[in-house]
């Protein structure tokens, strides 16, 4: 096997509790992570769909990269696929990923990946041990929130081990302890919003993968390994780590700190920190930075209270309590505990409280559920409102199927979802920004199958750069310098133009920018593990001439890990090949491009924009877009050309036998075709 | 048979290979070293860093690694950078520097970090027994493991006075290693060593380690952990006492927007 790779992944069968090897050597053309597992699940099920996401037959993949266990920056996270109950109307093929050092360790104990099917009769965990894997029995575990979950497991895995030394694993040694995932009491009553948590606040928060282990009577999965991971090219590996620097945020003479310090622009800057938005306020926490492997950034933090340890984003304020962050920080960490994910619990919540103030919710009301409504906003309401969700109990069993289910229930989807009063945007999953104005963000959405949750595409670059109210670019410079970077498409500076003239959102330019999206989400992102809060980087504040790494960083990276010799172009085809078999199986689920619709508040209610380049009475120019709505000919259009961009037939979105075949995957145009599903 | 035992010349016992079992079987290092003695010819000499009493001094290294525990971030990349460039893959075991953290942990208990200390009384090279460990006088008086001497006996790991040890078992090899300042990096186009780059210094992202020539105090375990940090750094907000205001937080406070509202009149 080339470098990158240990060479097998762990096949484990919890119906009958077997466990066997997959050699990584069959799947080496899809890169590694998801294109890995997009291809086994295809192999291993494919002409068996659709089925249900809580079907045994359902697999769990959880794939590292060439990268994983590697110092390559920002490469530390664990794709997760597999059905995904979260996903609406259907439980679309989903993809979910989660930091911190799960793929490392998998890799150090000489596994690719991990493939799981069927179902325990009784409830296991999985414990990877170097080469010795055991399905072990979660007597004791199975009940247990999900820091306890790690706890215990670490205890029972290497009970030898006491902190601060050396522990022997078959006359082999590490300071390391083991990497868990695991579900928490949500997941393991199959709840929709079901998470997967590692460590306290890292959570594969999309698509309800804690349920899917839920449903596997599976609570957890632990790795640990003293293994290596070979390198094709030591010396160029080594030389390209040193040469990012260049791209990272000096923490002891940061660029132009004046305008980039502090961490409101950590963000754009890459700075440490930045991303637990609950100790902002005086008196500070007193805190680390807290980095997942491999990661120059480190955007968590780990604080001398250990209260939101190692969460980010949503996973420190979608629970917010009532001017506190104290209590928010641990309201937070109850979510974790409970194992529930926080993309999904945000607009239920909003919609919960929607619908009290409606009349509809309350006890008695016709959603049954008894929630101090008086104490909104504290502590004591958050904790009574989400135990209940994840123990399913009174409405919150109805909660449990996720907010789109939910409502859909009670009668209430279509027109709430219509209007906008739950903007599940995306196949039940929450708008995240403006999607008539950022709309790569949207259709990258729509066309795929949830939230695209890729920060870092143009929405921090350009979308937070020009929110600050002092962008290091103008308009005109970012559209240059950011295409420059979007190889294949590069010299085309309308992709990011923003506005909805001719160059803008429906133009041709656009189709090019929500293509290069995907094709970069499906191979960088989800087969080399990176993060999107990290990659892709095609402008910085932190060089002089403010280009970032990409395209060059990645292939420079790659070719020195695997030894192979792509250039960037080449592993985005890669990412094209992997998206097309990705729509195959969506579509072999019942996907047609009649679905392929936003909500009817997109197009008839006024967006409230998202600041950014636009080409505004024919010169760039920051802008905002508020108030535009987006024209139903128009999307059907553009869904029509970007098909066609794709190489999928324009009237079902179904990939042609050409396009299979020209990618080498006739076997899957074999099976549309057999499905009557071919484009 | 002519000669039994005898017949094996004095140089055929300078020659003796001593395999692992040769110590491990003695029981202990004192047995070990003793066997050494015992069976050695006057003439074999040893290394010159041979087991020798604990009285004698060996020159000072010109080189040490301090570190900022408060600045770790546990991305590990000076691990990896570490087993990159001695051996040519990427191994947290196999790295002689090491970072253990508790996600779970308080700052700032929840991490450690361990590179090799460089000890003035290099208690590795003082026990070492056939002189593997040893120091290193043309280049900077670095405590080393020479490989080829090393018989895995783990001795320089169970005397190690640190905890954990900073000696390290390479398993692939069944022999000790450690720090060497980059001295012997055949993976790294650089130089290493007291007189040019180490591996873990140039990739730590939080530029929490540093190479220094001044000998840190050797009566305190926190001797090597020293304040790395400076303004840039709390302007994150990442401070290590509730007390601290960052210098841009007080700034801002300075700010119209922030000042306090004026309090209405009674």
């Amino acid at each position: 096997m080339p470098g990158g790779y240990t060479g097998k992944i762990l096949r484990v069968n919890l119906t009958n509790k077997s466990i066997s090897q997959i050699p990584t050597e069959k799947y080496e053309e899809f890169g590694g992570g998801h294109g890995i597992g997009s291809a086994i699940f295809f192999d291993l099920v494919g002409d068996q769909l659709p089925f249900e996401a809580f079907d045994p037959r359902n697999l769990i993949i959880m794939m590292a990269s060439p990268f994983s266990g590697t110092f390559m920056p920002g490469s530390g996270r664990c794709e997760v696929q597999g059905l995904a109950p979260m996903l609406y109307p259907i439980e679309w093929f989903g993809h979910s990923n989660f930091g911190g050092r799960f793929t490392a360790q998998l890799k150090y104990a000489g596994w690719d990946g991990i493939v799981v099917e069927g179902a325990a009769s009784e409830p296991v965990w999985i414990n990877i041990v170097n080469d010795k894997v055991t399905i072990e029995s979660a007597n004791g575990i199975w009940g247990m929130d999900t820091w306890d979950t790690q706890e215990e497991i670490s205890r029972r895995v290497m009970p030898q081990l006491k902190p601060g030394e050396w522990a022997e694993l078959s006359d082999s040694y590490t300071t390391q302890v083991p990497a868990v995932v695991c579900c928490g009491p949500a997941g393991e009553r199959k709840s929709r919003l079901g998470a997967l948590l590692h460590g306290p606040g890292s959570q594969a928060a999309l698509c309800g993968f804690g349920g899917v282990f839920g449903s596997k009577n599976l609570k957890a999965i632990s790795a640990i390994g003293t293994g290596s991971v070979p390198i094709a090219d030591p010396k160029a590996f080594m030389d390209a780590r040193l040469w990012f620097r260049q791209f990272q945020w000096d923490v002891d003479n940061p660029r132009e700190p004046e305008k980039f310090a502090g961490r409101g622009y950590s963000l754009i800057s890459g700075a440490p920190s930045g991303g637990n938005v609950t100790n902002g306020s005086l008196p500070l926490i007193p805190a680390r930075a807290a980095a997942c492997a491999s990661c120059p950034r480190g955007c968590r933090m780990r604080l001398a209270s250990a209260d939101s340890n190692e969460a980010v984003c949503a996973g420190t304020m979608v629970v917010s309590v009532r001017g506190n962050q104290k209590l928010t920080r641990q309201g937070n960490d109850m979510m974790h505990k409970l194992g529930l994910g926080h993309w999904q619990l945000m607009p239920l919540q909003g919609y919960v409280n929607n619908l009290a103030q409606r009349g509809l919710l309350g006890k008695g009301k016709q959603i049954d559920i008894d929630l101090p409504f008086d104490h909104r906003g504290t502590f004591g309401f958050w904790e009574i409102l989400l135990r209940k969700i994840a123990y399913r109990e009174e409405a919150g069993n109805d909660m449990a199927e996720g907010c789109a289910r939910f409502a859909e229930k009670y009668g209430l989807l279509k027109e709430d979802l219509s209007k906008g009063v739950i903007r599940l945007t995306y196949w039940g999953t929450q708008e995240h920004y403006d999607t008539q104005t950022e709309v790569e963000w949207g259709f990258g959405s729509l066309f795929g199958e949830r939230d695209l949750m890729l920060h870092m595409m143009a929405n921090y670059p350009l979308h937070w750069m020009a929110q600050s109210g002092n962008p290091y670019l103008t308009a005109e410079e970012a559209s240059k310098l950011y295409t420059d970077a979007m190889v294949p498409y590069n010299g085309d500076p309308y992709m990011i133009d923003y506005g909805d003239g001719p160059t803008g959102i429906y133009s041709d330019s656009k189709i090019k920018q929500v293509a290069w999206v995907k094709h970069y989400e499906k191979f960088w992102i989800g087969a080399g593990g990176f993060c999107g809060w990290r990659w892709p980087m095609c402008i910085t504040n932190n060089t002089a001439d403010r280009r970032g790494p990409t395209p060059h960083a990645e292939p420079r990276f790659w070719n020195a890990v695997t030894g192979k010799k792509g250039t960037f172009a080449d592993y985005m085809e890669l990412g094209h090949k992997i998206y097309t078999l990705d729509r195959a199986i969506w579509n072999l689920q019942g996907r047609h491009r009649d679905m392929e619709v936003f909500p009817d508040y997109i197009y008839d209610q006024k967006g409230r924009g998202s600041i950014l380049p636009m080409v505004v009475d024919g010169k760039w120019t920051y802008a905002t877009g508020a108030g535009r709505t987006l024209d139903r000919a128009k999307v059907e259009d553009f869904k029509t050309r970007f098909y066609k961009f794709e190489g999928w037939n324009p009237e079902n979105s179904y990939p042609t036998r050409a396009t299979l075949e020209k990618m080498g995957m006739k076997k899957v145009a074999d099976v549309m075709q057999s499905k009557g599903k071919l484009g | 048979m002519p000669g039994g035992k005898k017949a094996e010349s004095e140089e055929a016992v300078a020659k003796k290979k001593y395999s692992r079992r040769d110590f491990l079987v003695a029981g202990g290092t004192v047995a070990a070293v003793d066997a050494l003695i015992a069976t050695t010819p006057a003439k074999a000499a040893l290394p010159a860093a041979s087991p020798a009493p604990a009285e004698v001094s060996y020159p000072e290294s010109k080189g040490y690694l301090v570190y900022d525990s408060k600045k770790c971030a546990g991305c590990t990349t000076c691990m990896l950078a570490c087993s990159l460039t001695h051996h040519g893959v990427q191994s947290l075991s196999l790295s002689r520097i090491q970072i253990m953290q508790d996600s779970f942990g308080k700052f700032p208990n929840d991490l450690q970090m361990a590179p090799c200390r460089q000890c003035v009384v290099p208690v590795c090279v003082q026990n070492c027994p056939t002189g593997a460990a040893f120091v290193d006088t043309k280049n900077g008086n670095v405590r080393r493991i020479d490989s080829s001497k090393c018989i895995g006996c783990k001795t320089c790991i169970r005397m190690c006075p640190q905890q954990p040890h900073r000696t390290v078992w390479n398993h692939i090899d069944n022999k000790s290693i450690k720090c060497d300042l980059c001295l012997e990096t055949p993976y790294w186009n650089e130089k290493g060593g007291p007189s040019g780059k180490q591996a873990c210094v140039e990739s730590c992202p939080m530029k929490a380690i540093k190479f220094v020539t001044q000998t840190p105090d050797q009566t305190e375990t926190d001797g090597y952990d020293v304040n790395l940090r400076n303004d840039h750094w709390l302007n994150l907000g990442l401070v290590d006492n509730s007390t601290v205001v960052p210098p841009a937080m007080a700034q801002m406070a300075k700010r119209p927007m922030f000042k306090p509202k004026p309090k209405p009149k009674q």
